[in-house]
């Protein structure tokens, strides 16, 4: 698998370090690139460029954790802060920006109404992307 | 403009590609979840499912910051509620409802809704311009529907034609602008002679439209 660019979602949970590490390591071989973004969903009652500062405080503290996890494995990454109205279109739009050739996605195993559930942005992703999609799901706990 | 538009059946959905393509920021509420699919797979997510009458959907799709809304279902009772929960409720500036029975148009401007569109009633308006079947065409609405701009034709045989202006007996609130006859248009005076045959454009009230068209047609 030939990886140069590498989009890697983080939403400050623990699957994050996983999943950023993993990112560095498959990038490495080609000496790519990795774009970690955090993406603050802003409400309808609010215009889209609305300045949310506890939102953005909160993303920026998750992109330096993701910088600093990088770092333990002397790669840099790139960060971005995304504001959007749902997740999985604004990823979809960053890889076709940025023109990634894989999204790397980490989840935690959740149930919902006693049901495993994907939630919805997974989904969207895994059907939507133009790239390849690899979903990294942590163990039942 | 953030506009949010009730109702995605095919006039909410083409509008909406209108609007945005116009770089309006736009907001569709949609109750059926398969429209809400198809547009998103169309549109992007510029659509929330849920029942645009309901003011906590209304309050989560942002009515408050909203410049205009919409509504486009196939329920006149849906397009009015919503319309009026949005003005009176989240203030919104301006409301327009689509109305499918043309009888509910009155009600719906003595309820405050800003602008309605009915669309049986534009198709008739057409039909009337294109296929003059009555004397009297509609032209024009204007005032909000106050007043209206209405062309009438002089039958050979009316009682009226060769008579001078100031002689007809025109319906209080009622004003001839324009005469288009065999000498061409002619802005008429009290002594002009209305010909037979000629178009006359004329402004009246809607209640006066019918004694506007009796005293123009001598019938």
């Amino acid at each position: 698998m030939e990886v140069t660019k590498v989009l890697v979602p983080v939403n400050g949970e623990r699957v994050d370090e996983e999943v950023i590490k993993l990112a560095c390591t498959i990038a490495r071989r080609r000496k790519g690139k990795v774009y970690v973004v955090y993406v603050i969903q802003v409400k309808r009652a609010l215009p889209l460029d609305a300045e949310i500062e506890s939102e953005t405080q909160k993303g920026e503290k998750i992109l330096k954790r993701a910088e600093r996890i990088a770092g333990e494995l002397d790669y840099q990454v790139e960060t971005e802060l995304l504001q959007a109205r749902e997740v999985g279109p604004a990823l979809v739009d960053e890889a076709v920006e940025r023109g990634v050739d894989l999204i790397l996605m980490g989840i935690n195993y959740k149930k919902r109404f006693g049901e495993f559930n994907l939630g919805s942005t997974v989904p969207y992703v895994l059907k939507n992307a133009p790239c390849r999609v690899l979903l990294w799901r942590e163990p039942i706990e | 403009m953030y506009i949010i538009v009730v109702g995605g059946g095919k006039v909410g959905y083409y509008l909406s590609k209108t609007l945005l393509s116009e770089g309006h920021e736009v907001l569709i509420l949609e109750k059926d979840a398969k429209k809400c699919e198809a547009i998103t797979e169309e549109l992007g997510s510029v659509i929330v499912r849920g029942d645009g009458c309901e003011a906590r959907t209304l309050a989560d799709a942002g009515t408050e910051r909203a410049d205009m809304l919409i509504a486009v279902t196939n329920e006149d009772e849906d397009n009015l509620v919503a319309c009026q929960v949005a003005k009176y409720k989240f203030k919104v500036p301006r409301t327009i409802a689509r109305i499918n029975n043309p009888k509910n148009e009155r009600i719906f401007k003595k309820l405050g809704i800003d602008v309605t569109v009915s669309s049986t009633n534009l198709i008739l308006e057409h039909i009337e311009e294109e296929v003059p079947t009555h004397p009297l065409v509609h032209l024009l609405t204007l005032k909000g529907g106050s007043l209206e701009i209405v062309e009438v034709k002089i039958p050979q045989n009316s009682s009226v034609a060769g008579k001078r202006m100031k002689e007809i007996d025109l319906p209080p609130g009622s004003v001839i602008c324009l005469m288009i006859g065999k000498w061409g248009a002619q802005v008429p005076s009290g002594d002009t002679i209305l010909e037979a045959e000629a178009q006359v454009i004329a402004v009246t009230r809607p209640e006066a439209e019918e004694a506007l068209r009796a005293a123009l047609t001598g019938s």
